[in-house]
């Protein structure tokens, strides 16, 4: 009976923190993905493989960015036996046209395509960075890569971002 | 345009929340890159917008865990190579925690929102001794019908927002332990204390009985105790006019 009780809690427990966190998680994979029913499919097949793998999340609070490293690995782990050596991004922007232009002004529709035209080598770090609030240091660990090597890509891809969205540039570094 | 200001540029345009202090001085001291980093700052709270986008709402209030769409590319797990016992397990968990997610309805916590309002307005985080002008600071308590005792502290920053559809106060209190935010969300009730810490901030929403709430948030090393003794200092200055 206490075994039970203690499994009870134990799911409450896991219920209640993929419902906080799954708002950003949906938004994470969305934006790594740019396809919302892949987005949703692998943060499907995410709270499944961290449901059986939460005895490795030693502390809760550090449950978001153990949740966003099962995805980008979940994420990788669906195209290694579907790779595409080139990216339509027209097709892309167009199947997800309703999602990127909701609500709001045109101008958040505008950036959202201009988002998606990123490579993913700038989009990533960026979206850690804006909606995950990673520092530099912490991006620079989940990617693997120097912090140079960070601020570099982020650097770079709030330039294309820039001119994609027919911004001032003209006061910009090179 | 300067080695100097080109390094401040290239700087913000990588991390607008983090450039160094020699780096932001310089911004101080020259026209035109105060100028660009009022620009950036403008841009990067228009990113910020974009990026969080309500997905579930967008897409016409889509399930948390629904059906896979035919063609999407996607195959999981590899389920084809597991047992039917192990689907059976993943499948009545799954169940199990979707029917808790689709209940409890999956839209983003007040916290959660709070925290992403603060990409926003990244300018406001400045560790300061110049208060934001009083005429200012006026115009924004005064729509929120309130007022502010100098028990508050130095406010630095005031701003009326619009946060779940409705205009809201933004205030930065500078503190011994560097700025504060506070945000006075009257049209938002909590039942208790409600402590936060998420994407670097840490934060608690207060219940203010018959005005909504109150939160309040610091980001870096603050603890706890800190965010609470800073909570109850700007609840105490707070005088509610209507």
């Amino acid at each position: 009976m206490n075994d039970q009780a203690a499994g009870n809690a134990k799911r409450a427990r896991f219920q209640a923190l993929c419902q906080a966190l799954r708002p950003d998680l949906l938004r994470f994979a969305f934006w790594l993905s740019r396809d919302h029913s892949v987005a949703e499919d692998v943060v499907q097949e995410t709270m499944l493989r961290a449901w059986k793998a939460q005895d490795s999340l030693a502390d809760e609070a550090a449950a978001k960015p153990w949740f966003l490293t099962i995805i980008r690995r979940e994420y990788a782990r669906t195209f290694e036996r579907k790779r595409f050596d080139t990216v339509d991004v027209d097709a892309l922007v167009a199947s997800e046209e309703p999602l990127l232009a909701a609500e709001e002004a045109q101008d958040l529709a505008e950036l959202r395509r201009a988002v998606f035209r990123l490579p993913d080598d700038y989009r990533l770090p960026l979206v850690l960075q804006v909606l995950m609030g990673y520092t530099t240091a912490e991006i620079a660990r989940e990617l693997d890569l120097s912090n140079a090597a960070v601020l570099t890509r982020l650097f770079r891809a709030r330039q294309q971002l820039r001119v994609l969205c027919g911004e001032n540039t003209r006061s910009d570094p090179e | 345009m300067t080695i100097v200001c080109a390094a401040y540029r290239r700087s913000i345009l990588a991390d607008p929340r983090d450039a160094d202090l020699k780096l932001r001085a310089h911004r101080d001291s020259c026209a035109e890159c105060a100028e660009f980093s009022q620009r950036v700052a403008r841009f990067e709270s228009r990113l910020a917008r974009a990026l969080a986008i309500d997905l579930d709402a967008a897409a016409g209030a889509a399930r948390p865990f629904r059906a896979r769409r035919a063609g999407s590319g996607y195959r999981g797990a590899g389920v084809g190579r597991r047992g039917w016992m192990a689907l059976a397990a993943s499948l009545t968990m799954a169940i199990g925690v979707a029917a808790g997610l689709w209940l409890a309805a999956p839209r983003a916590s007040l916290a959660a929102d709070v925290v992403t309002h603060m990409a926003e307005e990244p300018q406001a985080w400045r560790s300061t001794d110049v208060p934001v002008s009083s005429a200012a600071l006026g115009a924004v308590l005064h729509d929120a019908h309130m007022r502010l005792t100098a028990k508050a502290g130095l406010v630095s920053y005031a701003n009326s927002c619009l946060f779940r559809g409705h205009q809201v106060p933004h205030l930065v209190v500078q503190s011994d332990g560097g700025p504060v935010t506070v945000m006075v969300l009257v049209h938002e009730s909590v039942p208790a204390e409600v402590q936060f810490a998420d994407s670097g901030y840490r934060g608690v929403i207060l219940p203010v009985p018959g005005h909504g709430s109150i939160a309040v948030l610091t980001r870096g090393a603050a603890d706890r105790a800190t965010v609470e003794r800073i909570a109850a200092r700007v609840l105490g200055a707070i005088v509610w006019t209507a």
